[in-house]
Parts: C-alpha cells; structure tokens; sequence
C-alpha cells in the first residue's frame, strides 16, 4: 500500500460512505441504519492519517492534475500537516460517534451525514494540501459544507434551534436569529472573503516562476520581492482576509456567533478542528514557508502584513473573551471564547515575524500558535459535546444548572471541570505550559520591538478568558440555579464522545515533556513571571466560579450579549445599503430601460410614424397631388438659396 | 478519422428530422442519444488530443472555404451545448405534456412540431459551434434565432407573441449588425473562413466595432439587456434552459473568436469595455434581489454571469480567452439546473412568484438541493466554476495589475454572484413554508436530468475530465494566440 492509495482512501472514504445515506433520503428505514456506515468512513481517513504520521513523515507527494498550469495533487506530510491531520480525523470521529447518538431520528439524516462527512475531507484536504490551488478546493468544501450544517434545521420551526432571545430587539434590530439565516450569515462572510484569497492565489500563480503554487516550493522571497511593497500588502492582506473570514476575526466574527443554530456536534467540529482552525492553520502554513522572520528585511511590505495580523487576531481575542463575559447562551458563550483563541493563535503565530528563535528548526512562535490550536480544539471541542448533552437534558439552550445536575451527570460535570481548567492556563495543567510560552513570545516583542500592546492585550484576554470558561462551567453545574426541566437518559456514545476527546488532554500534557520540541516550549512554565500569570489567571477562574453574576455589571453584560452591537453591521447596515442599491436599479434602472425600448417609447415611436406614413395614404388623387407640389416648391426654395449663396 | 468529426455532428441533425416520426416519449429518448453522440464524439477526439478539420464546400473570395472543425476551445462549448440538450430533452417529457394540456392542445400532436423545433435550435447551436466558415456561423445563428423566437411564440407564457417578437427584433439587430460587419470582413480580407483570417491577423475596427455591438445585444450588455428577462421569463422552461445557459453565451464565442484572430479593439478600447462590462454585471447582480418571479430572477443572474465573459474577453491574453471558455460552461451547467428547477416548481406546483415560494425543502427536496448545485456553479464553488473565476482573476491579474480599480470590481461581482444565490435558496426552499401546499411524488424526468448535470460540473473540476479538457484548452489557446494558425 503506497502513499497515492492513502490518500486516496483518506480523502474519499468519507465521500463515498457518505453517499448511501444520501441517495437513501426518501427511505426512512434505510436511513436510519446508514449514519454507521458514514462514521466509518471517518475512520478510515483516521487510519489513514496514523499511517501517514507514523510511515511517511516529512514527504511531498505529487500526482498531476493540470501539470501545464501547476495545479497538481500535491500533499505533504511536513510537521503541521500530519500533526494536524491526524488531530482532525481524530476529533472528527469522535464527534461522529457521538452523533450516531445525538441526531438519532432527526428529520434530515442524509443531508447532515452528507455534509459531516464533506466537511472533514475538505478539512483534510486543506490540511494536506501543498497546493494552494487543491487547498482552495478544500477550502471552498468547508465553506458550502458549513452553510449546509449550520442551516441543517432549515424549517426555523424549533426555538431550541435559535441563536439569541426571542422578540428581543435593539432599534431597528431582532437579536433572534434562526438555522436558515444562520447559514445564510456564514455563507455570505465565507464568499466575502474566499474571493479575495481566490484572487491573491491568481496573483502569486501569476509571480511565482513556471507555475508553481506549492506552498512549501514557492520561492516567497522572490515573488513578493517582485511584486513589490504595495503588490505584497495587497496580496497578503487579500488572503488574510479569506482566513479571517473563515477563523470569524474581526469584523467578520458574526457569522460564527449565529453558527450555533446548527446541531451541536456540527458547532463542537467546527469550533476545533476544522473550519475557524482552518484559517488560522493556513496562516501558520504559510507563514512557516514564507519565514517572515529572515526575510522581512529584504521584503517591503511584508512587515506591514504581519503587523496587522497581529492586531487583528489580538483584539479579535479581547473581543471575544469580553463579550462571552455576558453571554446567556451555552454555546454561543463556547463560540465568542473560541473567536478568542483563534485570535490568540493568530496573534502568536503573527508574532513569528519577529522572533528568530527555533526549536529543531521551527520557529518558536509558530510552534507556540500550532500547539494552542491543538491543545484548544481538544477542550473545546469536549466543552461542546457535554453542551449537546446539557442541551438534550435541559431542553434549554441558555446556561443553567446546579450541583443536583452535576451530581447526577457526572461525566460531563468531569469533563467540563478538566476541559475548563487545563484550557484556560492554570499551573500545572496542559494550557498552561503553551500559554507560558506564548506570555514568553509577546514579552520578546515589547522587549526586543517596544510593542506593549500585545503583551497587555494578551494578559488581559487570558485572564478574562479564565474568567468566561469558569462561567460556563459554574453556570452549567454549580451556580446556575434549578433547570426548567431535567430528562436525563443514558446516551452511552455522547458519554463516551466528551470523555475520549477530553482525555486527549492528558495525552497531549504527557507529550509536552516526552517530546524534545515540546519541552523546549514548555520551559517557559518554570519562569517566575509565568507562574505569576497562572496564579492569576487561576485566581480569576475561582472568583468567577463562586461569583459568576454581579448585578452592578448587569447593564453592560447585556451590551456585551449583543456583542457590542455588531450585528448591525451584517444585519442592518449591509442590507439596507444593498437593497437600497437593488432597488435603485431595479424600481428606476430596469424601469426606465424596459419603458424607454420595450414598454413605452420606442414603440409609441414607432406606432406614431407608421400612423403618420399611414395617413398619408388616403387614396385622394388631390393629397398626393399637394405633397408632390410641396416637394417641388421646397426643392425650388432649395435651389434658389443654393443659387443665391456666394 | 477527420471525417468523424462530420458525423459526430450529423448525427444530430438527421434525428432532427426523423424524430418528429416518433412518439414523445421515443423522440425525446432519440434527441438525447443523439445529443450524447457529440458529446462523447468530442470528447474521445479531446482525449486523444486531435483536432479536425473537413471541408463542406469552396466558394470564390470573399466567403472562402466553408468547413467544420474541432478543437480544444469548441470542445468546451460543444461539451456543454450537447450536455444541456441533451438532459433538457428528457426533462421536457413531462414538461410539455404539462404544458400542452395546459393550453388546450393535443400533446401528441403538439410534440411532433415541438420536438422538431427543439432540436433544430439545439443542433444549430452546436453547428454554430464548430462552423469554420462566418457565413456558415452566421446561418446558424439566425436559424438559432427563428426556432428559439418559434418556441416561444408558440409555447410561451403570459404575453408569448408580444415576448417573441420583442426577443425576434432585438436578435435581429444583433444579428444584422454581426453580418454587416462580417461583410465588412469579407470586403477587406477576401475571406470568411476562419483560419485564413487567422493567417491574416486583422480585422479593422469597423468590423470589429458591428460585431461588438450586434453581439453585445445579444449577449447582452447593459442597456440591451432588458429583452433577456422577458424573453428567458416568458418562454417554455425547456427552452429557457437553452437560451440562457447556451443561446446568449454564444454571443461569447462569436467574439472569442474573433478576438483570437485580432484581440486590437479588446486591447485599445479596454478600459471603457471592462467598465461597461462590470457595470452590467453588478447592475444585473443587484436586479437579482428585487425580483419576484423565479425565472425573472435566474435571467437578471444569467446577465451578470454575461458581464464575467465580457470581462473575460476584454482582459483577453490566454487567461482571459479560457476564462471565456469555462465560465461559459459553468455557467451552462449551473443555469440550465436552476431554469429546469424553476420549471418544476411551475409544472408541480404552478408557482412562480417567490414571494409565495419558502419552506419548499419539505415538498420537493429533490429540486431544492438541485438548486444548490446550480448555484454553486454560478458562484464557482467546487465545480468546474472554479477554475473560470480562476482564469478570469489570473487574467485581470495580468492585464492590470494589482490595479484595485480593476481588480475589486471583479471580486465583487464573484461575491455577489454567491450571495445572490444562497439568499434565493434560503428565500425560495427554507423556512417556514408560507403557501399551502402538499407534498407530491415528482417525475423522475424532472429532477434526474438535473442531478446528472450537477455531477457533470463536478467531474470536469478532477481528472481525468479537466486534465484533458482544461489541459488542451490551455495548450490550444496559447498556441492560437501565439500567433499559430488553426
């Protein structure tokens, strides 16, 4: 078994076991016996993945396609990749079986197996991809693969379904969003920032010599030399733009915040290892092959670009971990904390442009970004199957809960309580070791560069972040009152779905002092400052634990529950400006047209001249006889003038 | 083996006459073999990467040889134009049966006249394709312009004589125009026939400037566009499934190939074109929204999805010219899905008008997801669409630079074009269903043409379809405009 059949079955077993189920739909019984076909579809591409991490590490696989034009099948295995493709398939399958579970007897089997299934090959293609043009194509799979899952409820009959309060509104806006808007708000970020990527993949095609996109091949220095300062900024903030899109930093973090109407195991995949990870995983990749850090001296511009990743991804975190501050809602309360995170890895992995420092040749802030990531999606991935079960228990989707319930759901009140504290940063556990390393990354750039604003950014967004995850754990299983309504019911495989993926954290504190390169980064956990940084951060976890709501905050806790009043901008400003457009063009532009040619002028032109020509024709001897003579009288008037021009 | 090339494209043109001898049900299953005949014809000559040439007849200066050819650029457009026809004359089974009996006519009566037209537009189109000769090329196109105006003013809706006459004179003048400056190629160069023109390299700007505008009314351009929605709205869904994905688009290729002979007027005049261009994109973009009837809308989306080819044509260069090429082919798989899906919803349901429409997943979830394909095609999202927006960016790229006066108009309109269709599928197939209305069994005709279609758009993105295909296109068009002969 060679490489090229790997992939092969790492790519489409998903696909092809997913098909059955599709063409299926009209059956009700065969539809409900299929979902297990599809979750093994999912581990085969695990299998797949192992094999790949364990027999062919750091290779570069090329099978043609387009050869002429570059666009080839081409898949590597370097560090990130087989990493982080084995992290997916892994997650991925876990979520899967605990879906066997949680959407057992919904009403649309087929389309959610389908697109489940969509979205982790698109993942994995875009994970090992070299190609940009193949990684697009992944890219572009979990873009619809997304919408289709998110809107997956799309009758908007269910208010357990819906993102916000219902008939809450704030002026012109409802803060009530349902499945099929929901999936509307993600496509329509999605394309707004996938085209521009798109054209900043045309343009590095068109710079890079013979053709060639392979993002680990690419001569980066030469071609953004070539394009010059503007051409880079333009490039590379073109593409930026699509991973922002898709990792929801600001602006563009609405969409993810209304992503929460899907089912919850779409939210839990979504949020880990797939989609948001997406973008800040490809910012990694790349940044890993363009090694800013050696040549942003010689190449104008490109500073500039890594800058303002920087700050976008660390206001994005601070953003989102003050918002989720307010927030009523589980998962929506899980989502904000996530823009955070991705903020976090964007933030840190931005900051590789001015940190020479490597590990077994890595640079160190990217190894810092790249195992964050990891270590987040495990977690959250975790906080958001126990969510699903607190959803089905509650039937409720706002946090509430106390220790009766955590008594009586001890997995998840275990699960949560590890997934909570390891993520947040509190000494000893996994998060803390990363986080460390990353106070040590932004401590370089105000040392070496005189930037303060990350350092503080990133102390402040980790201290609240502590803060929000503390919430959802104490809303949920300590301090969240009485639920409304408790069915609690053995769901073995949901049980068995947020202990497995939680139990990953362990795996991953193991690795980071097994593994040389992880020890190198985990030594930033023994410094004095570090140790100040999680005491507080532990701090903060306690006090928010035992004091999660204070009245005095109510007001602005509202506020940041509106998230700042963002929406606006995808639900009030962007339609009233594109519809004011459509219907200029449509009520006088179309109108107008189709009156002047079609409806009114041209043909009451016509008509009148045919009238005229018409009515000359009265078949009276004396009418044609004057016209005759007017014709002769004008042509003698004619010629007099003529004659008595000089 | 150059003479298959002749029968390929035969073999539709005999059916044309024979299957109005048979039964609907026969006649139709006839038109799509022989639709399939070229299409595999084609692409086995695709494969084997040949391109072929035979000669009809010779005539004396000016017209030339007139003569069929093959190669990798008539492929696409042949590939689509066969693939279309083909589905759409299965989808028609039921579909004008529906509508026969709707207007009081005797189906099997009715048919024998229907299918004969049908197939003489759809096999004009495809000669159109492959003509060598620009009198043979302009034969066809008015041949295409009677039957469609036939169609229409026969099987129409709503006010179908009025609707016909006014898409017969629009046409007219755009045809006219062509021909007029095709007589002024003729009056300059001694020839009509294509590849000795390409020898020749020139056509002054008074040709090209009758050419541009008789095709620019066609394709159409802002301003001219306002006969597409009434005629693409107002004529029988199978025949609206061949005007707007095929018919309009041909305009394209008319200027394709002109501009592979001299791209001068596309090079001198590029500025204002491509601003018309974009203009008439994103005017027809935003239209999309206001509409209230379905086919309405998907016609104001077949005029933005025009503006890419103009654009594609101005920016010209090897990029520009596949660019022309494949979006015209994405654009035929994906309208030609959404016009048969809008039919459906009208022989099913008789409802056109979206703001009735929503929540029809539950009833018909088979047309519902069909429409995602097909919007997925015009918004170029893992479909063949994708490279198109590809070569049409690369092209921009090319032709202008990092210029962002020109680049961010193109980018957009792609985004416009994914926001118009995922808002119509929300609008029109989730959500509450807001008429009442019961779920029936559907016709396997009127949704598997669809699907079949949809994977086809989806094939020709991976090998070994697009290696081929695409692959060839690149080879043959960077021949051609390296100044080779055809």
């Amino acid at each position: 078994m060679n490489a090229a059949h790997i992939f092969l079955a790492l790519f489409l077993a998903p696909i092809v076991s997913s098909v059955p189920i599709a063409v299926a739909y009209r059956r009700k019984e065969l539809v409900g016996k299929l979902p297990p076909l599809s979750v093994a579809g999912i581990l085969v591409s695990l299998v797949c993945s192992v094999l790949l991490l364990l027999k062919f590490p750091d290779q570069h696989f090329e099978y043609p396609w387009l050869p002429q034009l570059g666009i080839n099948f081409v898949l590597s295995t370097d560090y990130l990749s087989r990493l982080m493709g084995v992290v997916t398939a892994l997650i991925a399958f876990i979520i899967a079986v605990y879906g066997l579970d949680y959407m057992r007897g919904d009403y649309r089997l087929p389309w959610y197996w389908f697109f489940f299934n969509l979205f982790t090959a698109s993942m994995l293609l875009v994970v090992y991809s070299d190609n940009l043009f193949l990684l697009f194509v992944g890219w572009e799979g979990l873009g619809i693969a997304s919408w289709g899952l998110i809107g997956h409820w799309y009758r908007d009959d269910d208010e357990i379904t819906f993102v916000g309060v219902p008939d809450r509104r704030v002026g012109p806006l409802r803060l009530c969003w349902t499945p099929s808007f929901g999936g509307w708000r993600a496509i329509s970020t999605i394309r707004l920032g996938d085209v521009p990527m798109f054209l900043a993949i045309a343009a590095l095609w068109m710079l890079s010599p013979e053709h060639n996109i392979n993002i680990s091949q690419m001569p980066w220095e030469e071609i953004l030399r070539a394009a010059g300062a503007a051409g880079t900024v333009v490039i590379l903030t073109m593409f930026l733009i699509g991973l922002f899109t898709k990792s929801a930093q600001l602006p563009f973090s609405e969409w993810l915040m209304t992503a929460m109407t899907g089912p919850t195991t779409v939210s839990a995949l979504l949020h880990s290892a797939t989609m948001v990870a997406a973008g800040a995983f490809v910012f990694m990749k790349i940044t890993w092959y363009i090694r800013p850090w050696e040549v942003a001296a010689a190449v104008p511009g490109l500073e500039t670009v890594y800058l303002l990743a920087l700050l976008v991804g660390l206001f994005s975190a601070f953003y989102g971990a003050l918002t989720a501050t307010g927030m009523l809602e589980r998962k929506v309360l899980l989502a904000a904390s996530t823009m955070s995170s991705l903020g976090l890895m964007f933030g840190t992995a931005a900051a590789s442009c001015w940190i020479h420092e490597e590990i077994a040749g890595m640079n160190f802030a990217l190894l810092v970004a790249f195992w964050y990531l990891v270590t987040h999606a495990f977690a959250k991935a975790t906080l958001f199957l126990v969510s699903g079960h607190l959803i089905h228990a509650t039937h409720s989707r706002f946090s509430e809960g106390d220790l009766e319930l955590a008594s009586r759901m001890k997995a998840g009140f275990v699960a949560t309580l590890i997934a909570t504290t390891f993520l947040v940063g509190i000494p000893p556990l996994t998060a803390y070791w990363v986080k460390s390393a990353m106070d040590e990354v932004m401590e370089h750039l105000l040392i070496h560069e005189h930037m303060l604003l990350p350092l503080v950014l990133l102390l402040a967004t980790s201290v609240t972040y502590s803060v929000i995850l503390a919430r959802f754990f104490t809303l949920n299983f300590f301090k969240g009152g009485k639920p409304h309504h408790l069915h609690l019911e053995r769901l073995p495989l949901m049980e068995f779905g947020y202990l497995a993926m939680v139990s990953m954290l362990f795996v991953i504190l193991y690795m980071l002092f097994e593994r040389h390169e992880l020890f190198e980064l985990a030594k930033a956990g023994f410094k004095p400052a570090s140790l100040l940084v999680g005491v507080a951060v532990l701090v903060a976890f306690l006090v928010a634990t035992f004091k999660p709501r204070v009245a005095a905050l109510s007001k602005i806790g509202t506020f940041f529950n509106d998230r700042m009043y963002l929406p606006f901008l995808n639900d009030f400003i962007s339609p009233v400006v594109g519809f004011f457009v459509a219907r200029l063009v449509e009520n006088y532009g179309n109108r107008g047209i189709d009156g002047f040619f079609n409806t009114k002028v041209v043909p009451t032109l016509f008509r009148s001249l045919s009238r005229g020509v018409r009515a000359i024709q009265v078949g009276y001897l004396r009418s044609y006889t004057q016209i005759v003579l007017g014709l002769v009288m004008l042509a003698l008037i004619g010629v007099a003038v003529w004659g008595v021009m000089p | 083996m150059i003479e298959l090339l002749l029968l390929f494209l035969l073999v539709p043109l005999v059916v044309t006459f024979v299957a109005p001898l048979l039964p609907p049900r026969a006649a139709s299953y006839l038109t799509a073999l022989a639709f399939a005949v070229p299409f595999f014809g084609v692409l086995y000559l695709l494969f084997g990467g040949v391109t072929a040439d035979v000669t009809l007849m010779r005539f004396p200066a000016p017209v030339g040889r007139l003569y069929v050819f093959s190669d990798a650029i008539t492929a696409v457009f042949s590939l689509s134009i066969c693939a279309v026809s083909a589905m759409v004359a299965l989808y028609a089974i039921p579909y004008m049966e529906h509508r026969f009996k709707e207007m009081g006519l005797d189906p099997r009566k009715e048919f024998r006249k229907y299918i004969f037209i049908y197939d003489l537009y759809a096999v004009s189109m495809l000669w159109i394709v492959h003509s060598g000769n620009l009198l043979l090329l302009y034969v066809f196109l008015e041949i295409m312009l009677i039957t469609a105006f036939l169609l229409i003013y026969l099987y129409g809706y709503g006010n179908r004589q009025w609707v016909g006459l006014l898409y017969f004179i629009w046409c007219l003048i755009a045809g006219v125009l062509t021909l007029v400056g095709f007589l002024v190629i003729a009056s300059e160069s001694g020839t009509l026939a294509l590849d000795e023109l390409m020898h020749l390299h020139k056509i002054s700007t008074v040709a090209w400037a009758f050419i541009f505008f008789g095709m620019v009314i066609e394709l159409p351009g802002l301003g001219p566009h306002i006969w597409l929605p009434w005629a693409h709205a107002e004529a029988p869904t199978p025949v609206s499934a061949l005007l707007s994905p095929l018919t309009v688009g041909l305009a394209g290729y008319v200027m394709l190939r002109i501009s592979l002979v001299d791209p001068s007027f596309f090079v001198v005049y590029r500025t204002p074109i491509f601003a018309y261009a974009a203009l008439t994109s994103i005017y027809a973009g935003f239209a999309v929204f206001m509409q209230k009837d379905f086919k309405r809308l998907l016609a104001y989306s077949t005029i933005s999805q025009m503006g890419y080819i103009l654009i594609a044509l101005c920016v010209g260069g090897v990029f520009g010219t596949m660019g022309v090429a494949i979006q015209y082919m994405s654009h035929a798989f994906g309208k030609s899905i959404l016009f048969m899906c809008a039919g459906g919803l009208i022989a099913l349901y008789g409802l056109r008008d979206v703001e009735r429409m929503g929540g029809l997943h539950d009833y018909v979830p088979e047309l519902s997801n069909a429409a995602v394909i097909g919007f997925m095609n015009l918004a170029g999202i893992l479909t063949v669409g994708m490279l198109g927006e590809l070569f049409i960016l690369r092209g921009a790229v090319e032709a202008f630079g990092l210029n962002l006066a020109y680049i961010l108009p193109i980018v957009f309109i792609f985004i416009l074009s994914g926001w118009y269709g995922f808002y119509t599928i929300r609008k029109v197939f989730y959500g509450r269903p807001r008429s009442e209305l019961k779920s029936k069994s559907i016709s396997g005709y009127l949704y598997v043409p669809l699907f079949v279609i949809g994977v086809l758009s989806v094939l020709f993105l991976f090998p070994p379809l697009s290696s081929s295909l695409v692959g060839n296109l690149y080879e043959c068009v960077r021949y051609l405009i390296g100044g080779g002969a055809l």
